[in-house]
């Protein structure tokens, strides 16, 4: 059944634990060859990519990502902005 | 520069059976309905009508998880029909082939739907209006897009022509079928993919049909014998979801490399009845018939068959019928007519791509599939030879499929069996 009404935000999940849970449902990759130095373009993220995982952040965490946000690098860089984001917003 | 033939070499479809090709056709002609009762759960009035899925169609499994995460239904719907149909045809799918040297720069695709990306413009507004969020996916754009589908195919199968979509309601992928024959007649293209998808379960687009007072009415003992077209006792047309794709090919270059050809299409008439969104007149009818015989060199006594638009309603079966009685004169007696909507429903603008393979198949195995329920035929009606049942061993020739869309757009298309 549609649900009506706000969303509620999920339980507490790391940023890496959600990185990882997106990339395996978007690209079938195993979670643990998703690491912090592991750069997002070469495990096949691309811009648009990019932007749903951003937005999956947005959603799981209530969390707004200002629109001239810089695209991070690496899984690390990500866990880092969206830890941080997390930490001010909260 | 003379004009080339058009080999069909490929067919693919996503059946609401669940099957494929073969079987969705047999199970035409054994007059199965593929119509059932649709009862969703929305608050405060849930949706309940007849309507055709597709039940067994799993998108991740067609299609991979990455590249259908990216679609909107209808476009998962046309892009595993395009996959299934390119596969039909021996062709190879993105990167050349070892043995494939030529260029795909001037292969194309030519695609239909009505509707487009509905169901994620529809899941944006939800997302916004009535859960009160700020914002929704950022892929929505991509999603809803109308040409979707036929960008998508043109990545997946590596093709460098033209990538276009055609929105004509319900003649919407008729006519991208009658386009990408005319391109590849006059050499413009080496192959086109075509055909047409729509998935019109969206809520809203659900209740504005209803609210035109042109739906079948039933119930869950009575959807699946729902769509009567021609019958005196029909009450609509009943909606569908589904994907059809057809690979269209220069006839020369289909042979030398030794593809299997379903078919020949031979012609394409269009017009506009110019007079009414939604009232069809048979004189616009009457153009396009006579525009694709021409187009096609064929005499009305050369054509054995016609799958009709015939969609079920109360304005258009009789206008249609009277149409065929027009051009084809005292053959329209002898004219076997069917409308496979009965089964299949109206898949909008799918619909042409559908019924062109099943007017291609028909031609292919000799068999026509019938108007199901067509109880008591409707005096509007009477005047040509309407297939009541499966017919087998059947000496067709050439044959007709009618796409007439509300605007008054008419597209006919015209095959002939295999040479």
């Amino acid at each position: 059944m549609e649900n009506i009404g706000f969303q509620l935000k999920s339980g507490p999940m790391d940023s890496l634990e959600l990185i990882r849970d997106f990339l395996k449902d978007h690209l079938g990759l195993d979670p643990e060859k998703v690491t912090s130095a592991v750069e997002l373009a070469d495990i096949g993220v691309d811009s648009l990519m990019m932007l749903e995982l951003m937005f999956e952040f947005e959603d799981k965490y209530g969390i707004t990502l200002s629109n001239d946000l810089k695209s991070p690098k690496t899984v690390g860089e990500m866990v880092t902005l969206m830890d941080q984001l997390r930490s001010e917003q909260s | 520069m003379s004009q080339r033939r058009v080999a069909i070499t490929g067919l693919g479809i996503i059946s609401p059976y669940g099957g494929d090709l073969p079987d969705f056709f047999a199970r035409l002609l054994a007059g199965q309905s593929a119509v059932h009762f649709l009862l969703t759960e929305d608050i405060p009035r849930p949706l309940a009508i007849p309507f055709v899925s597709c039940h067994g169609f799993d998108a991740n499994e067609a299609l991979g998880r990455p590249l259908a995460g990216m679609m909107d239904r209808f476009a998962q719907l046309g892009t595993a029909a395009a996959f299934n149909a390119w596969a039909d045809a021996g062709l190879s799918r993105g990167e050349l082939a070892k043995d494939e040297t030529e260029s795909r720069d001037d292969w194309g695709v030519a695609w239909g739907t009505a509707l487009g990306g509905t169901l994620a413009y529809e899941k944006g507004y939800r997302e916004l209006w009535q859960k009160g969020r700020e914002r929704i996916s950022p892929i929505s754009v991509l999603l809803g897009m109308n040409n979707a589908a036929n960008a998508h195919i043109s990545i997946q199968l590596g093709l460098g022509g033209v990538s276009m979509s055609h929105t004509v309601a319900c003649a919407s992928s008729a006519i991208a079928l009658g386009e990408a024959f005319r391109r590849v007649r006059s050499g413009e293209a080496t192959v086109m993919l075509t055909g047409g998808s729509d998935a019109p379960q969206a809520y809203g687009v659900a209740r504005a049909w209803e609210a035109l007072r042109v739906m079948a009415s039933g119930d869950a003992n009575t959807s699946p014998q729902a769509c009567r077209p021609f019958s005196a006792d029909r009450t609509g047309l009943v909606l569908g979801e589904g994907g059809a794709a057809l690979v269209l090919e220069d006839w020369a270059h289909a042979v030398a490399r030794g593809a299997t050809i379903h078919g020949e299409m031979v012609g394409y008439g269009t017009s506009c009845d110019h007079s009414h969104l939604v009232r069809p007149e048979a004189a616009g009818q009457v153009r396009a018939l006579n525009a694709a015989l021409a187009d096609a060199g064929l005499a009305p006594e050369d054509v054995d068959y016609v799958n009709a638009h015939g969609t079920a309603t109360a304005e258009g079966d009789p206008v249609e019928i009277s149409a065929l009685k027009m051009v084809f004169g005292e053959h329209a007696a002898r004219l076997a007519v069917s409308a496979s909507k009965s089964m299949h429903g109206h898949q909008l603008g799918a619909a042409g791509a559908i019924e062109a393979i099943v007017t291609i198949l028909a031609l292919r195995e000799q068999a026509i599939p019938p108007t199901a329920h067509l109880n008591t035929l409707d005096p509007a009606c009477a005047g040509v030879d309407h297939v009541t049942s499966g017919r087998y061993n059947q000496p067709l020739r050439a044959a007709l499929s009618n796409s007439f869309a509300f605007g008054g757009s008419n597209a006919v298309l015209a095959f002939r069996a295999p040479a």
